[in-house]
């Protein structure tokens, strides 16, 4: 059951309060959606709400990348084996990668420039949007939370920071792919030599290829939940600013005075 | 009399108000101005109240989590193995995204005025008979009202 059907008159709305998480449009750096795209393809489209294109992307990058060898070639260029890199690349699947990575990072790009304009006529107009809704499954609402604890729990566990926030979609994804990666990568087993002290174990048993994928796969969770942490915030306040104005201000504040001052 | 209080944006406003109509007093008496406030300086983080729009945290993220790829791969030749230095990295470029940040919001942009603490976003003004008075007071008060006060009128 939601609080607010369209009357169709309206022509842009800045936010919806469903079921599965708080969408809404609010100003973006087109730099820094472009930048989290060249990262990983698919976080840029994920970052502006777009989750088909975004889920995609991100498995498109996986298989490709895998198949092609791309991190396990970028860890021997970075560690100066170009003859290396030049061996684990395997040709068959190589080029295919390079369009529809550009294709991702020029798009996020693209998409975050036309969304700042469609916020700035929606917040204008700022019609009214559902902001609540309660069913069998689930119930969301606007809330304030705190940033720094979708920080800490994304550090915790890529995905938790976006539970916090009723992030539904980003975080089951998110929280299925970091299991993928600590799995292939080894990076618990390493982690483990490395409590015991033994660094080249350590680094024997890590999986570059799969170890690669995860830095920005952290980074991105925990920019993300920050950001539409600090974002569901503003959407909240301005909400209820709108309710008060609305059901509040019939009211006039008048001055007492008293006889004796008015002489 | 009216009673004067102000108020951040939370749930606890609107609880607030509903207590007021439930102990009688009458919606037209609630005046509710939700204000604008200043243009505050720069904080390093956005915490639950108090968000800028710019926030310190975007190229500290971006280039972590660059440095951390390098690092992670760099550190499969290097003594300390690929975590440490893939978290040497993330720390250092988040470091050095935010110094970029805190240069270009608090040098290049310098704020003068400093607000601190809690800021007023709305202010409530109620309308009230006498008998009613102490109630709304102390109703204003367990709803976390940041200052409350009453006029005679």
């Amino acid at each position: 059951m939601n609080n607010f059907n369209s009357t169709n008159r309206e022509r842009r709305f800045k936010a919806h309060v469903s079921a599965l998480g708080t969408t809404q449009l609010h100003l973006r750096n087109p730099y820094i959606i472009a930048w989290w795209s060249a990262a990983f393809p698919g976080f840029g489209h994920l970052l502006l709400s777009k989750y088909l294109r975004g889920y995609a992307l991100f498995l498109w990058e996986i298989l490709v990348n895998n198949m092609a060898n791309i991190n396990l070639a970028m860890v021997y260029s970075f560690t100066g084996n170009i003859e290396l890199a030049k061996e684990v690349l395997e040709p068959r699947w190589m080029l295919l990668y390079i369009p529809v990575y550009i294709y991702a990072i020029w798009d996020s790009y693209r998409t975050s420039v036309d969304m700042n304009k469609v916020f700035l006529l929606a917040e204008h107009e700022n019609a009214d949007f559902n902001s609540y809704t309660i069913g069998a499954v689930e119930v969301n609402y606007l809330d304030k939370r705190r940033p720094i604890m979708a920080i800490v729990w994304s550090l915790f566990t890529p995905g938790l920071g976006q539970l916090y926030i009723h992030r539904v979609l980003t975080a089951i994804f998110t929280m299925s792919f970091i299991i993928i990666f600590v799995y292939f990568s080894n990076l618990l087993v390493a982690t483990h030599y490395l409590f015991l002290g033994e660094i080249t174990q350590a680094t024997q048993v890590l999986d570059p290829q799969w170890l690669l994928f995860i830095p920005s796969h952290v980074g991105f969770s925990i920019y993300d939940s920050y950001v539409n942490t600090v974002e569901n915030n503003k959407l909240y306040e301005s909400e209820q600013r709108k309710f008060l104005k609305e059901k509040y201000q019939q009211s006039r504040v008048k001055i007492p005075v008293t006889v004796d001052e008015v002489k | 009399m009216q009673i004067f209080s102000t108020f951040e944006h939370s749930s606890y406003l609107e609880l607030a108000i509903t207590a007021l109509e439930k102990v009688g007093v009458k919606k037209e008496n609630i005046l509710a101005v939700p204000l604008v406030n200043r243009v505050e300086e720069r904080r390093l983080f956005d915490t639950l109240h108090r968000a800028d729009g710019i926030s310190l945290f975007d190229k500290g993220a971006a280039i972590g989590t660059a440095f951390s790829v390098i690092g992670a791969s760099v550190g499969f030749v290097l003594e300390w193995g690929p975590i440490f230095w893939g978290l040497i990295g993330a720390a250092s470029g988040f470091v050095l995204g935010f110094m970029i940040d805190y240069i270009i919001y608090k040098v290049v942009h310098k704020r003068t005025r400093v607000v601190k603490g809690k800021k007023a976003d709305v202010v409530l003004v109620v309308e009230c008979p006498k008998d009613l008075v102490e109630k709304v007071e102390e109703l204003l008060w367990e709803h976390l009202a940041l200052g409350v006060a009453k006029v005679e009128g």
